[in-house]
């Protein structure tokens, strides 16, 4: 029997020492919180993934809001718009009808992209608030501060009534448009250390400083924000704010030293060049080096997103856009998805002699990486020979596979891989011409006001000054310049076209001005977020 | 199932002198009252000499003269016996009234199967699937009532899908917890199916509780098979099996695809045969086994070799078992010691072999050299491919000149101690281990163009490595005591501690850019060029933290009258996956039966049982870390960004289960029914939470999300309809049927489940609403009209507008519908025995009713899209000339009811007479898979119970699966085989 106390004690003190009921679960794999690499990123010489600074977290979810890929905030900016479309091609990209839905504005709330946006600005708000919330430097708070105000104007501009969250945790109730605005507009004047914008304001009490970098806002990029979102003032709030979006671009023109690139001030080497296709340019000048690969230094941009091949994803207009033998126009290392074109009217929008024509698309026969004609062995018209043409002779179910101009303003490099290289421009100079033309037009009533900005615009395309000028040609003008920038769906609803009937669009329901709530998000919100009208 | 319960020896302190003694001849003969009983075993006490009877029940052995002879057979009274000098001793044994109750293995313990308040069902090894069956779980398809087991397709590198009484669990792990020998999580591959004796499935949450938090979708208890007492024997089981396809889905040949208007080539090729071939599987098991009265064992080895329809697929296999089991301190400590040990080497191949075999251009010739036009083929390792289309790849190129292969070492070994305080007392530790190793490698050559990217000036071929290494430790202390309460009562009582950690490390790493083909990628991959190249190499690596369970439980099971039996049980469990203060769980059960033929004493029947039970289960989250938040690198190595919004407040995922049992027998009938009703609450799922509410920015997180409730009810009934001695024939019947729905969600409704690329994207399939049963295909209905090669659609709400586009598919006044269910409505299992003298014959009939498969290789590749018109084109009865785009609707969703004929053997026992060495011959020949009766088009019209997801991405097995949305046929699943087999065994 002693044996048996014994073997009982033994069982007990096993049982009841702490570590036989120790659940503690550390993980091994994944920080706990978020962090700062301590090596700052040695590729940010050539463009890379930008700085590895504290602020690194934020800036690179900002980088995955989807500014130039497929699925989210971009796409819903350009295909709602008449700027190009996603065609049904047969039994390719039907994908439930979302894109035929996009174009012909008959979207709703379960719209899996229209869901996709809205995700993409929180999560980057979110990143802004941890940083906010564990405390930054005055720069690197007033960076941040702009930052967040910028995703909270995309959310109005999409949404209207969003939930402000400013840090973490914060379940305030549903804003209105107008509340929406008023934070931002504050934010912004704040950071830029001023009440009001205005012709002779005093920035020089702005923790962002004019420091140059394309990846980090400084005061110049604040001030291009709030330039946007006073051009758009009138249709937030339903009162303009022209003289002030006028005031701020022309205090980053004036005063920023960002250079409009021409031929003459631009030059890069081609990094596209096929060394068998004579037609092929050495170098690019121009417009066109501003949204090239090796675009990361381009004087004309204030503030952009850091895209890259090796070390930041997220820009994919090659795959989006070209059809999968153009794979061996430029050996790109996999195949495109042959998805999204220009709508002819608005590739035909452009004139012969347009330089900005031949950089923004891709039209006509195309040959190899060796100057060969590419083949398409699927053509069934019996045209081999892969031929963009401007023309798509429908938008669903057969839309032609070559059918439709391709998005080529952001240029190739040679062997790119699915994810680009180029950067993705916010802020840049021309679109800043172009409001404070805009801006000055229409704080005037006179569009004669804008000549002296969009004949620069113009001029540097090599094309002479808008005749007539007026509010039509103006938004042609200003459209053909900020082609695939995501500007477009905004720049048509300030102008009064949205509801106009374009190619297969004929709805005109006003209500597509704003996007729904998502309708995931109105599920999971227990009835603090209620749906935009119409929808 | 029937285990014998080893009767132990009681020493006496007999001194044996060797030098006095003389050992002398002893014969006899050993019957029952009815005759002579062959087989049983006779031995000298306290050695190892022993021996068995013949097939007259005569024996022979040499024994000293003052030796104890020990008689033994199972079901019978063990009797000893003084030689005392005799040289004949002639025994008739008693039968064992107690040996001859079944006693069924159940949590910690066993009891008389009449004592059991809950749903168990017992499969021995005569029950058993016959044929080529290479997973254990295979062995019991469609012979459990509410167990379903489907491997879709038959991929012999695939584990099949095993749902127990259908779905218990959504976002946690819905595979029944498996026990082999009692060790609790073990792992089923490590067993060979012929090693095993008898599967027990606890089915129910009153016999599941005593496990708590894994025994929510039911347990499966493996006993393996032991060595007896009496002699060595050795037993060869051999096996060899031809299987070639069974249904293929029909596409177009080469002609006909011309004269669709497809671009014809100039070639004719039959892709499918291409890369399917006759598939050979070869079985060798061998087991040696032997003991005396104190100890026992068994030792096996297996090998087996299979290949798969697909070209280059199918695995080898070697497994060996040893299972030895020993008494000693006066026969108070038995001591039990398992070790199994399991190599197999896969050849995964590329299911898409099978995918572009249907619909790769039927006038593409094979070879480059036989193009049409001229064509680069050395850049293509020879063979032709059509460049520049998306999603197609010449199939006889993938399948030769890839490499998919894996190779997986798993070791487990158990040590059982158990040790008799007193008669009613005892106490059982169990130490086990299992360790498990996973290398999987793939290599696409330089010159192949599906995921080589031959293609390419630059970077061509691919390798990659997968490697997995897992430890499993479970150590368990617990005590029974039994003990009576007055004359009428017997109480017992069980109590212990469970302790298990799992720990495991992974990574991977892929490479390209291959100077040529000239290297072993194995042995090569200095000279990818990607490590001159940013970005291109990928790997990773993932080290869990220990990952524990601990719990504590206790049992009191009641007799009383011999004739009421109570059990109840309790155990309280937590897990190092839940948050502070959520970590621990309580899981108690209760069950009450009457016998109520101890009252009734109804004429001619033996068994007329009524037992209720009820029991919570929990289940646990599918991964770790959930309550914490965690961080994952942004891709440029800055800086980490959340992948997960953590959920400190999770908690244990509970299933409540009472069930209603009634089991009735005579002499020649038997049957069972089982009634449940189950609720699942708190069930586990990863949820979208509102995007400005996340702490981490991440919008999604496993959430406590809903309510699911399970009705079902199961049968099962045999019938003795001959019992003679030469000719027998037995049939058994039985059913399942079963209606789950979602009671509560975080969302009304929801749709799941995308159909995916090229072209049918954000297209999902299967709805999930709060109300409803789960399982709906919910989608656009086709009215059979088409209009400039559209379908045109129904306005199911006649409100006169059409709003079929997939984000209206919710909507209040979207035009969608149910399709069809996923999840049939009942199954059936029937098997036939008859036995005719020497011959036997088995056939196992089983059937599927009442649900739907969406068939997606024709949503994709029936219409007869142009500017595709480089694929072949699917081409089924339902196939209409007209339709030239694709648009997912009711056209694609199919009723896919079957029956069939899964397995015909006819056996024959050779009579060898009396062979000294022989002790018995068996040859048998098996069908499998002979023939099925449906409608469904597809290739196989099983159920498929989870969603497999959209494509396997080539390499690799495919990813996680979604039990909320059963019934996609998807393009990746394998083609289903008919095999013939012949085996032989033979006992020594």
């Amino acid at each position: 029997m002693k044996n048996i106390r014994n073997v009982i004690m033994m069982c007990a003190g096993l049982l009841f020492s702490s570590s036989c009921t120790n659940l503690d679960e550390n993980l091994l794999g994944s920080p706990a919180e978020p962090f700062v690499s301590d090596i700052p990123s040695a590729a940010f010489e050539g463009g890379g993934a930008g700085p590895g600074d504290a602020l690194a977290p934020a800036y690179s979810q900002f980088r995955n809001a989807g500014n130039a890929n497929h699925g989210g905030y971009w796409s819903i900016q350009s295909v709602s718009s008449d700027e190009m479309a996603v065609t049904q091609k047969g039994g390719d990209w039907y994908d439930g009808g979302i894109w035929i839905d996009m174009h012909r504005h008959t979207f709703g709330p379960a719209s899996g992209p229209v869901d996709s946006a809205w995700n993409q600005q929180y999560t980057a708000i979110a990143a802004c608030n941890d940083l906010l919330a564990g405390g930054l430097d005055a720069n690197g708070e007033a960076q941040i501060r702009a930052l967040r105000a910028y995703l909270y104007y995309r959310l109005m501009d999409l949404y209207g009534r969003v939930k402000i969250v400013t840090s973490p945790g914060d379940n305030p109730p549903q804003a209105t448009r107008q509340q929406v605005f008023d934070f931002v507009e504050s934010e912004l004047l704040d950071v830029l250390g001023i009440t009001a914008v205005s012709s002779s304001m005093d920035l020089s009490g702005s923790a962002l400083g004019t420091d140059k970098n394309p990846y980090r806002i400084n005061l110049f990029a604040a001030l291009g924000i709030l330039s946007k979102v006073y051009l758009n003032a009138e249709v937030y709030t339903g009162t303009g704010r022209y003289q002030e979006a006028a005031d701020a671009a022309s205090y980053v023109i004036d005063q920023g030293g960002y250079i409009l690139c021409d031929d003459s001030n631009c030059i890069k080497p081609n990094p596209g060049k096929r060394p068998a296709v004579d037609s092929d340019p050495e170098n690019l000048t121009g417009y066109a080096t501003v949204f090239a690969p090796n675009n990361q230094d381009s004087p004309e941009i204030i503030w952009s997103v850091a895209y890259d091949g090796v070390s930041a994803a997220g820009m994919n207009f090659n795959m989006m856009s070209l059809h999968y033998s153009s794979q061996f126009t430029w050996n790109f290392d996999s195949q495109p998805w042959n998805g999204y074109s220009a709508l002819e009217d608005f590739y035909n929008s452009y004139q012969d002699g347009d330089a900005r024509k031949e950089i923004n698309f891709l039209v006509g026969p195309q040959l190899d990486y060796g100057g060969s004609a590419i083949l398409d062995y699927a053509a069934t018209d019996g045209e081999l020979e892969l031929d963009y043409t401007p023309d798509i002779n429908e938008l669903e179910p057969n839309a032609s596979r070559k059918g439709g101009a391709r998005l080529n303003k952001f240029s190739h490099r040679l062997f790119e891989r699915n994810e680009m290289d180029n950067d993705m421009p916010i802020i840049r100079l021309g679109d800043l011409y172009l409001i404070r033309a805009e801006g000055m037009a229409r704080a005037a009533g006179d569009w004669n006001m804008a000549a002296p900005d969009v004949n620069t615009i113009r001029a540097r395309a090599n094309l002479g000054p808008l005749s007539p000028l007026n509010e039509d040609t103006f938004l042609a003008e200003r459209g053909r310049e900020m082609f695939q920038e995501a500007v477009r769906r905004q720049d048509l609803i300030r102008f009064g076209k949205f509801d106009d009937p374009w190619w297969e669009k004929t709805n005109n329901d006003a209500h597509k001005a704003l996007f729904p709530i998502p309708q995931p998000q109105i599920d999971a919100s227990n009835g603090t977020l209620t749906q935009n009208p119409g929808y | 199932m029937k285990i014998k319960l080893l009767k132990s020896l009681v020493v006496i302190g007999a001194f044996l002198c060797f030098g006095f003694i003389q050992a002398q001849e002893v014969t006899g003969t050993v019957s029952d009252v009815n005759g002579p009983l062959p087989g049983a075993s006779v031995l000298v006490k306290g050695t190892t000499t022993g021996t068995q009877t013949d097939f007259d029940g005569n024996f022979t052995l040499n024994a000293d003269s003052d030796a104890t002879l020990v008689f033994s057979y199972i079901g019978f009274l063990t009797q000893e016996i003084a030689v005392n000098g005799q040289s004949t001793i002639n025994v008739v044994l008693q039968e064992d009234a107690q040996a001859l109750e079944e006693v069924v293995v159940v949590g910690y313990g066993s009891q008389a199967k009449k004592e059991i308040t809950s749903a168990v069902t017992s499969v021995g090894e005569e029950e058993f699937n016959k044929g080529v069956v290479n997973d254990p779980a295979s062995l019991l398809q469609g012979k459990v009532a509410g167990l379903s087991i489907y491997n879709k397709g038959g991929n012999p590198n695939e584990d099949p899908v095993v749902r127990l009484r259908g779905i218990s669990t959504i976002g946690a792990n819905s595979e029944p917890l498996v026990i082999v020998d009692g060790v609790v999580g073990a792992s089923l591959n490590n067993v060979d199916p012929n090693d095993i004796a008898s599967i027990n499935v606890l089915k129910d949450g009153s016999a599941a509780a005593i496990y708590g938090t894994r025994g929510s979708s039911g347990v499966i208890l493996v006993t393996t098979k032991t060595g007896g007492a009496g002699g060595t024997s050795v037993d060869y089981n051999g096996q060899f099996s031809l299987a070639s396809p069974a249904r293929l889905l029909p596409v177009m040949s080469g002609d006909e695809f011309a004269a669709a208007g497809g671009v014809d080539l100039g070639s004719r090729t039959d892709w499918l045969d291409l890369v399917t071939i006759t598939a050979a599987t070869k079985i060798n098991n061998v087991a040696v086994s032997g003991g005396d009265g104190n100890s026992n064992f068994r030792v096996s080895a297996n090998f087996r070799e299979a290949q798969g329809i697909l070209y280059n697929s199918g695995f080898k296999q070697y497994n060996t078992r040893a299972n030895f089991s020993t008494r000693t301190f006066n026969d108070k400590l038995r001591i039990d010691f398992d070790a199994s040990y399991t190599k197999r080497n896969s050849n995964f191949s590329f299911t898409e072999g099978l995918r572009y075999g249907l619909l790769y251009n039927p006038t593409a010739p094979v070879l480059g050299a036989d193009s049409p036009f001229q064509f680069d083929s050395e850049t293509y390792g020879g063979y032709f491919e059509t460049l520049g289309l998306f999603d197609s790849f010449n199939p006889v190129s993938i399948v030769q000149q890839g490499t998919n292969q894996g190779s997986k070492d798993e070791f487990t070994y158990s040590a059982n101690f158990k040790y008799n305080l007193t008669d009613a007392w005892d106490l059982t530790a169990l130490f086990s281990q299992q360790s498990s190793k996973i290398l999987n490698s793939g290599y696409a050559p330089t010159t192949l163009l599906y995921l080589g990217n031959a293609s390419s000036p630059t970077r061509k071929g691919l390798a990659q490595l997968y490697t997995e290494e897992r430890n499993f430790k479970l150590f368990e202390l617990y005590t029974s005591y039994n003990t009576s309460i007055g004359e009428s009562t017997n109480l017992s009582l069980t109590g212990g501690y469970s302790w298990q950690q799992q720990n495991q490390f992974d990574y991977f790493l892929s490479a390209g850019g291959f100077p040529n083909n000239k290297l072993q990628y194995l042995n090569a991959l200095e000279w990818s060029t990607d490590l001159d190249n940013a970005g291109f190499a990928n790997y990773g690596s993932n080290n869990w933290p220990n990952d524990r369970i601990i719990a504590f439980f206790g049992r009191a099971s009641a007799t009383i009258n011999n004739a009421i039996f109570v059990n109840a049980s309790l155990r309280r469990e937590g897990s190092s996956r839940f948050g502070e203060g959520n970590k621990w769980g309580l899981f108690p059960s209760v069950g009450v039966g009457v016998d109520l033929n101890q009252y009734l004493e109804l004429n001619n029947v033996n068994l007329f049982k009524v037992r209720l039970g009820y029991g919570v289960t929990g289940a646990l989250p599918p991964t770790f870390g959930l309550s914490q938040p965690q961080y994952q690198d942004d891709g440029s190595r800055l800086s980490a960004v959340p992948s997960l919004e953590p959920n400190p407040d999770l908690k244990w995922e509970e299933k409540a289960e009472t069930n209603l049992g009634i089991e009735f027998a005579t002499n020649r009938f038997s049957g069972t029914l089982d009634l449940y009703t189950r609720d699942v609450s708190d069930f586990i799922l990863l949820a979208t939470i509102e995007t400005s509410q996340s702490v981490t920015g991440a919008n999604q997180q496993y959430q406590n999300a809903g309510k699911l409730q399970t009705k079902g009810l199961e049968l099962s009934l045999n019938y003795d309809v001959v019992k003679q001695d030469n000719l027998s024939y037995n049939t058994g019947l039985n059913f399942t049927t079963y209606k789950s729905t979602l009671k509560e969600f975080i969302t009304p409704q929801e749709m799941r489940a995308n159909l995916g690329s090229p072209g049918q994207n954000s297209t999902e399939m299967i709805r999930v609403k709060v109300g409803e049963e789960i399982g709906q295909i919910w989608g656009p209905v086709f009215t059979g009209e088409v209009v400039d090669g559209s379908q045109v659609l129904a306005d199911v709400n006649g409100d006169g507008t059409l709003n079929t586009g997939q984000d209206q598919a919710l909507a209040e006044d979207g035009d969608f519908a149910i399709l069809g269910n996923g999840i049939p409505d009942f199954e059936l299992g029937w098997s036939n025995q008859l036995t005719i003298g020497r011959f036997d014959v088995n056939a196992f009939f089983r059937g599927a009713f009442g649900h739907s498969l969406v068939n997606t290789f024709r949503a994709f590749y029936e219409p007869r899209v142009g500017s595709q018109g480089s694929y072949n084109f699917v081409n089924t009865k339902y196939a209409d000339p007209s339709i030239t785009n694709a648009q997912f609707s009711s056209l694609y969703v199919e009723k896919a009811d079957f029956f069939k004929l899964d397995n015909l053997t006819i056996g024959y026992n050779f009579d060898i007479g009396e062979n000294k060495y022989i002790k018995g011959v068996r040859l048998n020949v098996s069908g499998q898979n002979l023939f099925t009766i449906t409608g469904y088009t597809g290739a196989d019209p099983e159920p498929q119970l989870v969603d497999i997801g959209e494509n396997t991405g080539g390499a690799f097995n495919a990813l996680g699966s979604d039990p909320l949305a059963p019934g996609i046929d998807r393009r990746n699943n394998y083609f289903s085989a008919r095999t013939y087999a012949v085996g032989l065994n033979i006992n020594f």
